[in-house]
Order: C-alpha cells, then sequence, then structure tokens
C-alpha cells in the first residue's frame, strides 16, 4: 500500500488522487482542483448568466467532491464524475424550464420546429449561435436531460461511448438524445421573439 | 411540407433521423453512401442537411469556447473548505 505518502512526487492518477481525498488529504485534493477546475469552469460559465454564479456552482461541485470522495465508485473517470456533481451544482443555481423530454415528440415534428422542409435562411441562426447568451438561454429551456447530452457531445466533447456511459444509457439512445436535443436546441433559437 | 420522397432506401424522415450520426462521423460506411445518394437527389434533405451541419459547427465552436476561470477560484475554494471542514 501507498496510500500513505501523500508527498510522493510522482504524478498520482485521478482516481489515487480521489482515495487519498477520501482519507483526509487536502493536498490530492489541491491537485485534483488544479487538474480539472478549468473543465468545470468551462461546463458552469457555459450555463450560468454571469461569473458569479459560475463559481458559486463551481464551488459546490468542488465541496461535492470533498464530501463524497469516498462516494464515488471507482469506475469512469474521476473527470467525469466530477462534471456530473458541476452540472448538478449549476442547476441548483439556474432556473430550469421543465418542459417534457424531447423523446416524447415524434421525431418529425421536432424536425419541423428546427426548420426541416422549410426555406427560410439560416444565416440568422448562426448569427444567434454566435451569441453565448443566447445559447446559453436557448439551452436553460431544454429539458435537463436533453441539456446534459449536448454539455458532454458539443461542449465537452466527449465520445459516444464516453458521453453514453456517464449518463447510463445506451450508446444508442445517447445518439437519439443528441439528435433530438440539437433540434430542440435550433428551435428553441428560431423561436421568433427568441432574443427580445 | 414536401412530399417525401424514397431514395437509396431511405425516406426524408429517415434523413432527419440520421443527420447528427451523419454530421457526427458516427454512421456505418453503407448508410452514409445511402444518406449521401439521397442528399444527392433531394434538395429538400440536402438544404436542411446543409444547414444542420452548420449549425452544430457553429454550436460547437460557440459552446467550446475558451474561457479561463479567475486565478484566485482554488484560493477561496480552499478557504471555503477551511470553514466547512476544519475544526
Ligand atoms: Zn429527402
Amino acid at each position: 500500500m501507498t496510500a500513505l505518502h501523500p508527498s510522493a512526487p510522482i504524478a498520482s492518477s485521478d482516481g489515487d488522487l480521489l482515495r487519498q481525498t477520501a482519507e483526509g488529504s487536502r493536498s490530492a485534493f489541491s491537485q485534483l482542483v488544479e487538474r480539472h477546475r478549468g473543465a468545470v469552469w468551462a461546463l458552469v460559465r457555459r450555463l450560468t448568466p454571469n461569473d458569479a454564479l459560475a463559481e458559486e456552482a463551481l464551488q459546490e461541485a468542488f465541496i461535492a467532491a470533498f464530501r463524497g470522495a469516498a462516494g464515488w465508485s471507482g469506475s469512469g473517470s474521476v473527470r467525469s464524475w466530477l462534471l456530473t456533481l458541476a452540472r448538478h451544482a449549476t442547476y441548483r443555481h439556474v432556473r430550469r424550464r421543465a418542459g417534457e423530454p424531447s423523446s416524447f415528440e415524434p421525431l418529425d415534428e421536432l424536425g419541423a420546429a428546427a426548420g426541416w422542409g422549410q426555406p427560410v435562411p439560416v444565416d440568422e441562426l448562426l448569427a444567434r449561435l454566435r451569441d453565448q447568451e443566447l445559447v446559453r438561454r436557448a439551452m436553460s429551456r431544454l429539458d435537463p436531460d436533453d441539456c446534459d447530452v449536448l454539455v458532454l457531445r458539443d461542449l465537452l466533447g466527449h465520445t459516444g461511448p464516453e458521453s453514453a456511459a456517464a449518463l447510463g444509457i445506451s450508446l444508442n439512445a445517447m445518439k437519439s438524445r443528441l439528435h433530438r436535443s440539437r433540434l430542440r436546441l435550433i428551435a428553441a433559437l428560431r423561436e421568433e421573439g427568441f432574443d427580445a | 411540407m414536401p412530399e417525401q420522397v424514397v431514395i437509396a432506401g431511405l425516406g426524408c424522415g429517415d434523413v432527419l433521423g440520421h443527420l447528427s450520426e451523419y454530421v457526427d462521423g458516427t454512421v456505418s460506411a453503407d448508410l452514409r453512401s445511402s444518406i449521401e445518394e439521397h442528399l444527392r437527389g433531394c434538395d429538400w434533405c440536402a438544404r436542411f442537411g446543409g444547414e444542420f451541419s452548420a449549425v452544430v459547427t457553429e454550436l460547437r465552436s460557440t459552446l467550446k469556447a475558451p474561457s479561463e476561470p479567475a486565478p484566485d477560484i482554488s484560493a477561496r475554494l480552499a478557504n471555503r473548505l477551511d470553514e466547512l471542514f476544519d475544526e
């Protein structure tokens, strides 16, 4: 057992650091924070309207991680686990629409709302997509499950299998949810008067 | 909505259903070539497919735009942990 050498200079794995954290090592936890705060920030900042709320969500996520270190399952990556905590922390602060998941809606209706079959110029939609704040507001209108899959695949760039594992669903279910979520997001951004 | 067509064994609704996988490059080679054949023969799907692809690219670049936490964020976190967990 090497767990009693917290000052060992060799880079420890995330899992080792988390186990040391569970044994009360603040220095191990600090290393985890330094490794992952950039990714956690990227997530919380995109889902919250300002830096102050983003920081609050980040701090709550890491506090939850410190508190719950012993509860980490040991399977999956520590980063995914931290990002899950960060998503949950964010959702406590940002008002979420209680929309129903897109999985209940027929695909052609989702498509129609996203402009399928309508000769509408896409330029304005692309302009809206370049506006961070508009995209954040459109995402806040999604069902949380729909939002999660966009965060994992399009924000964090996780692979399909990683995202499916993080969500606890099959790869095919993840793909379907991702597609429906993108159509929903496009529909939200297209909605007339959305930015009014 | 225009009448849907079937090309390469795929209806327009089938193409709509596979667009994310197509854009993400996670469809099988067979399905990819069927989708491409459909897109070549169907203006409706070609137009929406092109828009969808542009939208997903733009969405990703917006979501991934770099953003850095304040440099002292770790110190503030350490202070809170001190308050919460140290006696
Ligand atoms: Zn078609």
